[in-house]
């Protein structure tokens, strides 16, 4: 799984580096380093809706507090379903 | 031969004195460079005007294409005569260098001029002449790339005298030191602040002399060229990218938009990073041909913030230091004070609806007063600026 945060300078005034280092410290704790690859992005085009963070290529619009419930409701269900179907 | 000249010098007073005794003045005429170090006799006040009258003569005379002659004869019957002394006194030193690599130096009682030619210090031969009963040594040369020339007052071979030396830094060993500085710095400004420092250093902060070092290094025209902003209209795109990258230069690109634009054109990938070497700015990125890869308007902007201080604000080493951080801003202000001549800016004029948002903490629509800016200043840094704006 790759996620992709949006550090344009809309959303870095936004707390983009906030919801790098939220969701780089939730991925070591729950040791997923070699299943999730997380990226930073020039703009993506939707800065009205920033943060932009993108789920391999779907896209999501994040806030630093909401950034844990991203994590768990979005990331870690898509992992275990994953999981399952294999 | 076809060369730039980077220049600077810096000063330090003598103790307790607010008005520096020595006067550098660096001109620019359509095919050279001058620099001129003068040093007024006494110190303060009377010494300053002294010292300010000489440079500002000879700078005006020489830049109307008057001899050394005339200027000399100018200098010894216009300057006022000391009460205390009953002599009308100041040194100076004429460095003059065309950019056909010719060069041109005159010394009347300063320190010699430290030259410096692919690691080596380097004696020049010179002639001596007595002009109005004064003795002037006179060197003509042929300059070539990368050589170094540093002008100084005798505050400098006499830093530290009586005190932590006893018979000051000499011009020997301040010319070994400057011989090892060359090598490790980049432009003539920090070579003259890594010399003032040491003169400081060795005055234990206590400059017994008005004490001045003036640097002149040929370098190569070094171009950079600065893309911000997408074009207003979108057709514009791959105009805009290919005069880009049409002359060779150092190619930097400020902003995300801009990014993915030059990326697409050139059909390349944006290989971003997230490692945040300074908390409010994004990180840098990387891409195949172009040097470096920045967000727009806040890396801009701390850009901006060095550059204004480099123009205005007194630097010393601290400064250099902030000027080596690994942060975009940082990087962008050391490429274009430190490694560059002609700065060509590729502007869009398109508008980021998103950064209207009044409730951003940041105004981020500031682009074309930034670039503005960013213009003023390196042209107060003696850098040729060109505009193109789609």
């Amino acid at each position: 799984m790759i996620i992709t945060v949006c550090i344009g300078s809309s959303c870095h005034l936004k707390g983009s580096r906030e919801i790098v280092k939220t969701l780089e410290s939730l991925i070591s704790l729950h040791n997923l380093k070699n299943k999730v690859e997380l990226n930073g992005s020039f703009c993506m085009e939707n800065c009205l809706k920033g943060v932009c963070v993108k789920i391999n290529e779907d896209v999501f619009s994040l806030e630093p507090k909401n950034t844990e419930q991203f994590f768990k409701e979005e990331v870690l269900r898509r992992l275990s379903n994953e999981c399952n179907q294999l | 031969m076809n060369v730039s000249i980077d220049t600077s010098y810096k000063s330090l007073n003598k103790h307790h004195e607010e008005l520096c005794g020595d006067k550098v003045e660096l001109l620019k005429t359509a095919d050279s460079h001058i620099l001129i170090l003068s040093d007024g006799m006494g110190s303060g006040v009377k010494a300053n005007i002294l010292a300010t009258l000489t440079s500002k003569i000879l700078g005006t005379m020489f830049l109307n294409g008057a001899s050394i002659d005339e200027c000399v004869e100018t200098i010894v019957k216009t300057l006022p005569v000391c009460q205390e002394r009953q002599i009308a006194y100041s040194t100076f030193s004429i460095l003059q260098i065309f950019h056909n690599g010719e060069g041109y130096l005159v010394e009347f009682d300063n320190p010699s001029c430290v030259f410096i030619r692919e690691g080596q210090l380097l004696k020049i031969p010179y002639a001596e002449r007595t002009i109005e009963h004064k003795t002037v040594r006179e060197y003509r040369f042929k300059v070539q790339l990368n050589d170094c020339f540093i002008l100084l007052s005798d505050g400098v071979i006499h830093a530290g005298v009586g005190q932590v030396l006893n018979f000051g830094w000499t011009w020997e060993s301040m010319a070994e030191y400057a011989l090892k500085t060359v090598k490790s710095t980049l432009s003539a400004s920090r070579l003259a602040t890594t010399l003032i420092k040491a003169c400081k250093d060795l005055y234990n902060d206590i400059p017994g002399d008005d004490t001045t070092v003036a640097v002149a290094r040929v370098i190569e025209t070094k171009v950079i060229n600065l893309f911000t902003g997408p074009p207003a209209n979108k057709k514009d795109d791959a105009r805009l990218v290919r005069d880009f990258m049409e002359v060779p230069a150092k190619r930097i690109i400020c902003g995300g938009t801009s990014a993915n634009i030059a990326a697409r054109v050139l059909n390349t990938k944006i290989k971003t990073s997230l490692i945040y070497t300074d908390p409010s700015l994004p990180p840098v990125a990387t891409m195949d041909g172009i040097e470096l890869v920045t967000e727009g308007v806040l890396t801009l902007s701390r850009a901006l913030a060095l550059m204004k201080y480099y123009v205005e604000g007194e630097i010393n080493e601290v400064f250099f230091d902030e000027l080596d951080k690994e942060n975009g801003g940082s990087m962008i202000a050391k490429q274009i004070i430190e490694d560059c001549s002609i700065l060509n800016l590729f502007v869009g004029k398109a508008v980021n609806e998103a950064h209207q948002n009044p409730g951003l903490p940041f105004n981020l629509s500031i682009r074309m007063n930034l670039v503005e800016q960013i213009k003023e200043a390196a042209l107060k840094m003696g850098k040729e600026v060109h505009i193109k704006f789609y």
